[in-house]
């Protein structure tokens, strides 16, 4: 319990670091809107285009209900791991950092966890609130709302790694911008976070089944908007999950632990 | 008296790329595995027992830093023993931080939005440090210096003493065994110094923790330390008290004055004025310099004299400097 107090404590700090920052609370909001609009008229012209009301087993409804929780759930869920990483390592703060009585990743994650929960109470449950409003019951408030909190915290663990395995390339390069572009390109394509992946050619989308990406946007959001009843689609994606996130939590700690001996050995 | 730091043999190198000139060789780089082997502490021994402060002397590049950072566990050793309060530092990195506190000169260990009330009950829950333990810490900062002021301000917003002064605080707050100053006064003015110095001093009285403190400030070494280990070069000069190096060196102060009158009849007419004393003066387009050995005759003294005569426009008075102290130790030895 005692060894749990000084990770909350991080916690503590990260909140209140985040809401002294007010302004940037509400410039996030705003951009949010403002990407939230674009994409409404993307996928408006998408299906006008297409001439018909369903493109491949979606509505423009269920699109967008999609796209707007994806939004939202990327808002909190990206934390920018690498860039603090980075710049870390750049400036040598890491050093401070290695000598916290505690692990690095330890230190990172639950650094970030404030503004992780800032940015869950501040944008995912005002728009996941919006959305119910206006979609008036397609959504359902039973069971599924737990398997989606279970597949959540599976994303963020999949997510903290990912960006923790890519943050420690950094060690080897020294510069962070292109290898953290890629990466997000990477992810939020083949997550899920900006198109639906009903919305892939085939051939790709059984690639993506079997990468981690799907775990971080698809797999919460789908089962969000599952009514909850197909229990072994949902026991199946929750393990797959659940593998993903033991196996990149595996090679995070390997990878850091090789890396990080490099550099206390050849200096950094 | 318990040996708080052990270093044996201690060797560190890095392997450095040969970098290229130009573009072409940028990308000549790409592909390159010409690396060169630099040796930034070479074979330094030392043993520190609990208590002390010793002083790091050295100048830029020299190795101090990369010391430090071998004792606090961020650096593996390449080859040699090394033993902070029982333990190998960077097999136990998490352990032996709970053990000590640092201070990286112009970095902060602070969070930088927090104010530093915020910061220090962070640093208690993460060390977990005992409610009463914290309560006694900061009554005793309470009493050595007026930190009322910087206690709700965010860290982002201090000066540099403000916050330097913070990091030294917070560095001592878990009641470390040893605390590391990697140039805990670089950049700041001279009542900035003072303060920190003492406040260093007694924090080591009161706690006896021991401080091992890195400096190219004559004057950090001479308001705290006893012990002083000179380091140039990766190599280690020097390990003594430091009444011996002020034997060695005397209390040399260069007096400087600049005259309202022509520079050389003044200086002329200093030589045979200050003939009786120990002094040696010698004079640029700008300054007539005055080398004082203070065991011998005090600078005030020496100005006294000058004044008696000349009107002086301006004055500065001048440490020796580390540089020449160095220089020195390799012209004539110890």
């Amino acid at each position: 319990m005692n060894r749990f107090k000084k990770y909350l404590a991080l916690t503590r700090a990260g909140i209140i670091e985040c809401i002294n920052y007010r302004m940037s609370l509400a410039v996030m909001v705003f951009g949010n809107l403002l990407y939230l609009t674009l994409i409404y008229f993307v996928w408006k012209a998408i299906f006008a285009s297409s001439g018909s009301d369903v493109v491949n087993g979606m509505t423009f409804e269920s699109t967008m209900i999609y796209l707007v929780l994806a939004t939202a759930l990327f808002n909190f869920m990206e934390m920018y791991i690498v860039w603090e990483m980075g710049r870390d390592i750049q400036s040598g703060k890491i050093a401070l950092n290695l000598i916290r009585p505690m692990e690095y990743r330890n230190y990172l994650f639950w650094s970030v966890s404030g503004s992780f929960v800032v940015n869950f109470v501040f944008t995912f449950i005002p728009t996941f609130i919006i959305v119910l409003l206006v979609t008036k019951g397609t959504i359902g408030l039973g069971i599924n709302l737990v398997y989606f909190m279970i597949a959540v915290i599976l994303a963020v663990v999949i997510n903290y790694e990912i960006d923790f395995i890519v943050g420690t390339i950094c060690l080897y390069t020294e510069s962070i911008w292109g290898i953290n572009i890629m990466k997000q390109a990477v992810v939020t394509l083949l997550s899920g976070a900006t198109i639906p992946l009903a919305f892939f050619p085939d051939k790709l989308r059984t690639v993506i089944d079997y990468l981690p990406f799907r775990a971080i946007y698809d797999t919460p959001l789908t089962l969000l908007l599952s009514d909850g009843t197909d229990q072994k689609m949902i026991l199946s994606k929750l393990l797959i999950s659940l593998g993903w996130a033991v196996l990149m939590s595996v090679i995070s700690r390997l990878f850091w632990k090789v890396s990080i001996k490099q550099v206390t050995v050849n200096g950094g | 008296m318990e040996k708080m730091i052990e270093l044996k043999n201690i060797t560190k190198e890095f392997k450095v790329l040969n970098r290229r000139e130009g573009l072409k060789g940028s990308f000549q780089d790409l592909f390159s595995r010409d690396y060169k082997i630099i040796r930034a502490v070479d074979d330094i021994s030392l043993s520190v027992g609990q208590g002390e402060i010793v002083g790091f002397l050295g100048p830029n590049g020299a190795g101090k830093s990369t010391t430090i950072k071998m004792m606090t566990g961020v650096l593996e050793p390449t080859s040699g023993e090394l033993m902070v309060n029982g333990r190998i530092p960077y097999k136990n990195r998490t352990a032996n931080s709970q053990e000590i506190g640092v201070v990286f000169g112009q970095r902060s260990q602070l969070w930088w939005a927090l104010p530093l009330i915020e910061s220090f009950k962070l640093l208690k829950d993460i060390y977990q440090i005992p409610q009463k333990d914290y309560d006694d810490m900061m009554e005793l900062y309470g009493g050595l210096v007026n930190f009322e002021e910087i206690l709700h301000k965010p860290v982002r917003q201090m000066s540099l003493g403000q916050r330097t002064l913070s990091d030294i605080l917070a560095a001592f707050l878990h009641n470390p065994k040893v605390v590391f100053l990697d140039e805990p006064t670089i950049g700041l003015d001279v009542a900035m110094k003072s303060k920190i110095r003492e406040l260093i001093l007694e924090l080591n009285k009161q706690k006896n923790t021991t401080v091992i403190l890195t400096t190219h400030d004559m004057g950090d070494v001479d308001a705290l330390c006893e012990r002083i280990v000179i380091i140039d070069k990766g190599k280690m000069l020097y390990d003594n008290d430091i009444r011996h190096l002020r034997q060695f060196f005397g209390s040399y102060r260069t007096l400087k004055i600049r005259p309202n009158e022509d520079m050389d009849v003044v200086e002329e007419h200093l030589e045979k004025e200050l003939a009786r004393m120990d002094v040696r003066i010698s004079h640029d387009e700008e300054w007539i310099s005055i080398l004082i050995n203070e065991e011998q005759i005090k600078v005030l003294n020496v100005l006294k004299k000058v004044q008696e005569k000349h009107e002086i426009r301006d004055m500065q008075l001048e440490e020796i400097s580390t540089e020449d102290v160095i220089k020195k130790i390799y012209r004539e030895g110890v």
